[in-house]
């Protein structure tokens, strides 16, 4: 199951042309590229862990390109993403984020069942994926 | 209420009921404009403000000058959006505009040159109403959406290209495909009466 996070998880996935193309988008708006991964697909998971920190003094898109190219050759089987980040007053939040990595078997969710109180049923998902330990999800 | 909302884990939604009082009618005495600015002081999360190209018809300089109320941190004079002196918000905290009413995946070029992307784009019947479900709907509009913004990002003319852009994505996903087709002829191209009061007059050099 093909997770949808992010702008244009609906496309297929973006060449490196293309995510080029977005991030030269970004750093012409003044944002600051950051490259992030992680192996837990939880849609609730906000917090990837960091390649590198965010380019805040990077004006070039080549910059960027070759962090995305470094994190997947070390990271192949991981979801990898490019943020954008503004700074200016008013915004100080990320405003593009988008995929440009997934590993190969995207397994996807399990729809979990919590009986609670009275005849109550909590509903919550669960990644088969994130079933293993950290670092051998997508071996 | 944005108190209560904010303490009960709540969004505030300001639906745009008595939209044809505001946009038909310039005698009522309160412009939408005043009513946003109210609203975003008062702590509300979203508001319609306006679609141009949908049934609630608007016309394009007025719904700016509501969508800048709404997403400025500083609004400058603009006589033609009815904007008629500087605003600095200062911290005060922005509303995100909604757009609504009568709108489909075969308008997404019109509703990101209008409204831009930091807007809620809430398709009723352009979900519901598509031929292979609510489910096949959404994705149609999602698609639509984000193959737009992409081509907008890659500095494509995306008002003149726009259907062409959608023609393109509809060959591999059928769910816009069969949108496109559903809608295609749904237009509402009514002349607004709802106008700033201001008309620029053009001067020969």
């Amino acid at each position: 199951m093909k997770v949808t996070q992010g702008t244009f998880s609906f496309l297929p996935d973006l060449t490196d042309k293309e995510i080029r193309a977005q991030v030269e988008y970004a750093l012409a708006q003044g944002w600051a590229i950051s490259v992030e991964y992680t192996d837990d697909p939880h849609p609730r998971n906000y917090y990837w862990e960091m390649w590198g920190n965010p380019m805040f003094d990077l004006r070039d898109a080549a910059g960027a390109m070759t962090e995305v190219a470094d994190c997947r050759k070390a990271h192949p089987q991981t979801y990898i993403r490019v943020n954008a980040f503004d700074s200016s007053r008013g915004f100080e939040t990320t405003r593009l984020s988008f995929i440009v990595n997934r590993p190969a078997n995207e397994p996807g969710f399990a729809l979990k069942r919590q009986e609670v109180g009275g005849r109550q049923i909590q509903y919550t998902i669960e990644s088969y994926a994130a079933q293993k330990p950290e670092g051998q999800r997508y071996e | 209420m944005a108190k209560w909302a904010r303490r009960n884990d709540m969004i505030l939604h300001l639906h745009r009921a008595g939209h044809g009082t505001y946009t038909r009618q310039k005698t009522h005495g309160v412009s939408f404009r005043v009513i946003a600015k109210w609203m975003r002081m008062a702590g509300v999360d979203h508001i319609h403000a306006g679609t141009v190209v949908g049934k609630l018809e608007g016309d394009p300089n007025v719904i700016k000058g509501i969508y800048s109320t709404c997403r400025d941190t500083v609004t400058k004079q603009n006589l033609e959006q009815g904007v008629f002196f500087d605003q600095d918000w200062a911290g005060l905290r922005k509303v995100m505009p909604v757009a609504s009413g009568g709108i489909h995946a075969g308008q997404m070029h019109q509703l990101l040159t209008y409204l831009g992307e930091d807007v809620v784009l809430q398709f009723g019947g352009g979900t519901i109403g598509h031929p292979q479900g609510i489910q096949a709907g959404a994705t149609a509009n999602r698609v639509a959406l984000e193959v737009m913004v992409k081509a907008r990002n890659e500095g494509r003319d995306i008002w003149n290209e726009g259907p062409q852009i959608l023609a393109d994505a509809a060959k591999w996903c059928s769910p816009l495909r069969a949108a496109l087709d559903t809608w295609k002829d749904v237009t509402f191209d009514y002349a607004s009466t709802d106008t700033a009061d201001f008309v620029p007059t053009p001067t020969s050099a």
